[in-house]
């Protein structure tokens, strides 16, 4: 492969550069949306439900208007004229949902803004917020999917039918039949609870009015600039030319700020109507309440396997409670159908079929969450697999080796029609069964009596940096599967590369420097990475879905040697021989054995500056623009592999070791990738042990704070192990994979394989994450009072 | 998330402190570790904070004839390094990682903890299993609580609005004394699902003196009397504490909440009622 060759000898690919970013980032020098301060800059705050579903019968503004320092108290009859949020979808059975930008008639879930206050500051706004009253007339609530799903539950959508809003097949095969034909069957009801992103900077908005010009830019704390541009833009009848959306630092997203709020539409239109600036930060209890949530699934599924141990068939249900509003723009069906698409897994089962449905809820909107539907699919087949392995005898490895995809078998298409492409799921197993040491841990658990001990295994595959052949949400009417990218060297000789994304932690500063450095022959500190300014690229859509490396890397790579064809041509000129016998490297520009060499300042001179030295028609801009859609996608795989100790008395969960073997292609920078995994890793185990929000039998939230709602410190995160496989490279320009997600999606699964085994001489098995000791001990309760009943 | 307004004032003495107090609707700020999130969540919103921090007689830890006495604005960090508290009451170092984060460590203050009451605190347990003499003073002079009469419910003290509390007493206990403490946390600087602490005295192998106290089972930090008496008296072994453990849990109605239930902490109240005593025993036998 021609890449391969390109990069025999890398430079900076492969190579564990410091982030570029860091020094800005950590000597508080990053520039977030809620550090932008201007003149006449006014503050919102708002009033939010704290009804799950009610009937606004009046509100009360007159003393919050009369406080001094307030600018102006609306509600939803003042945003009359902006069309509620709606996500359109071509999925059949899809019913759309349409939100006011603030509650209207409804509030359908506590968080959902009510009342919007504008203020000279935010202590204002909030003195305002609590000087008014909302008289709400409570409806009856199903608080849960399972209760909402039952036809005569209360409907959250008067207009919809029911609260089921989406609803799918799958079918492949005839699996009724190879279940009842199968040696070995085994069943399982899994489920996973609600999560939600946790960033460490709060949802933030700021739009900025610029009277001189008549523009407007949101600088916003988004990962996807581009989505909000064009909708925001739609909405409110903005041109792309006189409204734009910036990102600037970014302080994670995690999926979180990866849809369109209503926040950030309303502080566009105040700041147009008002001709002044308004800012909006959510505070940490806004954020959990009102960002996008994820992973609340149940999934009933059944795996058939056959006398050799090999899967004939599996079959599922699967409910996901998406919320009170499908959101834009990927819509609820998101999740709940990932789970569905990807629930085959990385293994060969010729039957498959699943039913998928999403019910509303009077509960915040669900939206992306690293992984995206993955973690439960995953979490729901490795548990099977185990169950299988325990059924049959097997160890758990080896009846994964002999259903994993073989490495002649590629391309293989799953049932649910997702095609994987060689990547190196034997490998990823083999990798991790070596790194765990099996016969050491079995003997570890026969002779300790302190503790019990377990380990778990979870492989999987997903499909990362999604080309447009397939929508990143099901049936959703836009194409997230380009990017385009401008490379461009300056009269100053100084490299520009701009992309549409926007980095929110991924270090795309840094790797898509390495890139452009090593394809044109800079270092990487010289090549300037701007991103995330919709005023700069035509089109884009930002970072998610595993996405960045792949396309972002790949158009990189693209524009860049258009650029370097320019370059080379431009010298050749000048040496007088042919553009082949050039050669770049360190910032020169050179013909090898020769003295002809110049630096790319002295080029840029002559082509831009320099009238004389080269004939007008040489005299080329050095700038290339290309498009990269990578059209199906890239096959990234791991295997995961947890020990955990349990201690019998207290119950208390550590988990010991954590191992992931990954295979994402080439790795650009293994610092950056290993941090990726590390984080993505950190949130599984807070999906595993810890995270989870809850909320009362009213559809009140009871974990609205972070002494409430745990996420996982440096304490519960052991020192985490990765082993980087790099098998035969994807087909894409260098050859990348993307693996963003993956911690986040083996995880869960190899955790509470784990804490099954740890549990196997009490016969109790991990079906619903977070487990908690609490939660261990009410199963072990529960286990050995039918013991005695038995 | 921001506070209602409030007036500020920061007096330099204790005399000044008790009148700032006279006020409708004062509040002391000591460290904020606790009040400042009360505050921002507007559940407390004082018309007037008094900051005790610039108060320096409110600071000294000192020996006396019969035991140590520890200023209000000890830190928790300053009370776990103490040469004088390690070395008389080596339980409070032993206790004090289990608070928070080191940050909060850093700012929180022991006065603040216990004033706050939170029933799963650390310090509350400590200050009634060291018989801890609480001294409080007001406008009309001070006067002194043991810390077992001192907490009253959830958040609530025996003490009034106008009131600050200048120290805490730590009576010396006996030589032949063995202290521990232990608690079951979800994360590392968790309030703490259930917290235990122990003391044992034995002479001549036999348990002389015992006190069982734990944190986080009920509304304040609770003394298991009925386990104590029990064992005073007995051969001081391992065999006497299983023989009684089955006292801690007896009538015990531990809280059920969000974080875990009943069941589960009336076992944890069992395990580490025996991993204190065991550990506090074997610390006075050696
Ligand atoms: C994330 C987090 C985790 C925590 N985890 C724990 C934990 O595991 N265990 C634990 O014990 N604590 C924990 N805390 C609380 C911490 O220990 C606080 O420091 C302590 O509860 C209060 O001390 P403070 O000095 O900050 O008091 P402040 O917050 O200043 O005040 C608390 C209350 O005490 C009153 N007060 C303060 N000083 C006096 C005084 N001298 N006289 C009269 N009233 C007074 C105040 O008016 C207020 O009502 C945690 C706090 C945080 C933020």
């Amino acid at each position: 492969m021609t890449d391969a060759i390109a990069y025999a000898r890398p430079k900076y690919i492969g190579k564990s550069i410091q982030r570029l970013e860091d020094s800005r980032l950590l000597t508080g020098r990053g520039r977030y949306a809620a550090d932008f301060q201007v003149p006449r800059m006014a503050h919102l705050a708002f009033v939010r439900s704290d009804q799950a579903y009610a009937r606004i019968c009046q509100i009360e503004t007159h003393d919050a208007k009369e406080l001094p320092g307030v600018i102006g108290i609306f509600t939803a009859s003042d945003f009359a004229h902006i069309p509620e949020i709606t996500a359109p979808s071509k999925m059949l059975n899809y019913h759309p949902t349409f939100c006011p930008v603030l509650a209207r008639d409804f509030v359908r879930y506590v968080g959902e803004p009510v009342v919007a206050i504008l203020a000279e500051d935010r202590y204002v706004g909030e003195d305002a917020a609590a000087l008014i009253e909302i008289e709400y007339d409570p409806r009856d609530v199903a608080v849960t999917a399972r209760e909402a799903s039952s036809p005569n539950a209360p409907k959250l959508h008067d207009s919809l039918g029911s609260n089921t809003i989406f609803s799918r097949q799958f079918a492949a095969g005839d699996c009724v039949k190879a279940i009842s034909d199968a040696v070995h069957v085994v069943s399982g009801q899994f489920c996973m609870t609600r999560k939600t992103s946790v960033s460490i900077e709060p949802r933030a908005y700021m739009a900025e009015f610029e009277p001189q010009k008549d523009t407007l830019t949101l600088h916003s704390a988004t990962n996807i600039p581009g989505i909000v541009r064009d909708e925001i833009g739609r909405l409110l009848g903005l041109s792309g030319n006189k409204f734009r959306v910036v990102t600037c630092d970014v302080g994670g997203s995690f999926g979180g700020k990866g849809s369109l709020y209503p926040e950030e539409i309303i502080v566009c239109d105040l700041a147009l109507r008002l001709e002044r600036s308004i800012k909006y930060v959510a505070d940490r209890m806004e954020d959990i309440l009102s960002s996008s949530q994820a992973f609340e699934e149940e999934v009933a599924a059944t795996l058939a396997v056959d006398e050799n141990g090999h899967f004939t068939a599996l079959k599922a249900d699967i409910l996901g409670d998406i919320g009170a509003y499908s959101i834009y723009p990927w819509t609820a069906a998101l999740e709940p159908v990932q789970v569905a698409s990807f629930l085959p897994g990385p293994y060969r089962i010729p039957h498959y079929t699943a039913t998928v449905r999403g019910i509303c809820t009077p509960k915040p909107p669900t939206g992306p969450y690293r992984g995206v539907g993955r973690p439960m699919a995953v979490f729901a087949l490795e548990r099977l697999v185990d169950k299988a392995a325990f059924t049959l005898g097997l160890s758990p490895t080896e009846l994964r080796r002999r259903n994993l995809v073989g490495t002649e078998e590629f391309p293989h298409r799953i049932g649910s029609g997702i095609i994987w492409n060689r990547s190196g799921f034997h490998e990823c197993l083999n990798a991790a069964e070596e790194a765990v040491d099996l016969p050491s841990i079995q003997a570890e658990k026969t002779s300790r009596k302190d503790k019990w001990v377990g380990v778990g295994f979870a492989s999987y595959a997903e499909l990362t940096g999604i080309g447009s052949r397939i929508a990143v949400a099901p049936g959703m009417p836009m194409n997230t599967g380009a990017e385009t990218a401008t490379i461009r060297i300056d009269a100053t000789g100084a490299v520009s590369a701009v992309f549409a994304m926007s980095s929110h932690g991924q270090s795309l500063e840094t790797t898509l420097a390495q890139i452009v450095a090593e394809e044109l022959g800079v270092l990487p500190e010289d090549v300037n990475v701007i991103q995330g300014d919709t005023s700069l690229t035509p089109h884009g859509t930002g970072t998610y879905a595993s996405r960045s490396a792949v396309i972002g890397g790949g158009v990189a790579v693209k524009a860049t040697r258009g650029l370097l064809v320019k370059v080379k041509r431009v010298a050749a000129t000048l040496f007088g021989v042919s553009p082949s016998d050039i050669q770049t490297g360190d910032g020169n520009i050179f013909v090898p054995n020769t003295n002809f060499a110049i630096n790319f300042a002295e080029i840029a001179r002559l082509v831009y500056s320099d009238m004389s030295t080269l004939p007008q028609e040489a005299r080329e801009t050095l700038e290339f623009q290309a498009t990269y859609d990578p059209i199906v996608g890239t096959t990234t795989s791991a295997t995961h592999a947890a020990v955990v100790e349990i201690d019998p008395e207290t119950l208390l969960i550590k988990l010991r070791r954590h191992f992931v073997a990954e295979d994402c292609g080439r790795l650009i920078n293994p610092l950056v990738v290993n941090g990726q995994v590390h984080g993505g890793v950190a949130q599984g185990i807070g999906a595993a042990l810890l995270e989870e929000l809850k909320f009362d039998d009213a559809g009140q939230p009871i974990t609205a704070t972070l002494a409430d709602y745990l996420v996982p410190t440096s304490a519960e995160v052991p020192d985490l192990e990765v082993a980087h496989i790099e098998t035969e490279l994807p087909d894409s320009p260098g050859g990348f994979r993307g693996m963003g997600e993956g911690g986040t999606i083996g995880a869960p699964a190899a955790i509470a394989n784990a804490v099954t085994d740890a549990l196997s001489q009490l016969g109790i098995e991990v079906n619903s994450l977070p487990i908690t000791p609490s939660k261990l001990h009410a199963l072990i309760a529960a286990a050995t009072k039918q013991d005695r009943q038995e | 998330m921001k506070p209602a307004p409030f007036e500020y004032v920061r007096p330099d003495t204790l005399d000044a402190a008790v009148q700032a107090l006279n006020h409708e609707d004062a509040r002391i700020i000591a460290g904020g570790q606790s009040l400042v999130p009360m505050m921002n969540f507007r559940l407390v919103q004082p018309e007037r904070l008094v900051d005790i921090n610039r108060i320096e007689a409110l600071t000294p830890i000192v020996q006396t004839d019969t035991g140590v006495r520890v200023g209000a604005l000890t830190r928790h960090v300053e009370a776990e390094y103490h040469p004088l508290l390690r070395e008389h009451f080596p339980i409070i170092s032993e206790a004090m990682p289990y608070v928070a984060h080191l940050a909060i460590r850093n700012r929180g203050t022991i006065a603040g903890s216990l004033c706050h009451a939170d029933p799963s605190a650390e310090w509350p347990l400590l200050a009634i299993l060291l018989n801890g003499e609480i001294e409080i003073l007001g406008g009309s002079g001070s006067r002194t609580v043991p810390a077992e009469e001192f907490f009253m419910a959830p958040l609530t003290t025996d003490i009034a609005e106008t009131e600050l509390v200048t120290g805490v007493f730590f009576p010396s206990p006996p030589a032949s004394c063995g202290m521990a403490f232990d608690e079951v946390s979800w994360r590392a600087g968790d309030f703490a699902i259930v917290a235990a602490g122990a003391l044992v005295y034995i002479e001549k192998n036999r348990f002389v003196n015992v006190r069982l106290v734990l944190g986080g089972v009920f509304d304040t930090p609770i003394r298991i009397t009925a386990l104590e008496e029990a064992l005073v008296g007995q051969s001081a072994n391992q065999d006497a504490i299983e023989a009684v453990l089955s006292l801690t849990t007896k009538d015990l109605e531990p809280n059920d909440d969000l974080h875990a239930s009943a069941e589960y902490r009336l076992s944890l109240v069992h395990v580490l009622a025996r991993r204190v005593l065991t550990c506090a025993l074997e610390r006075a036998s050696s």
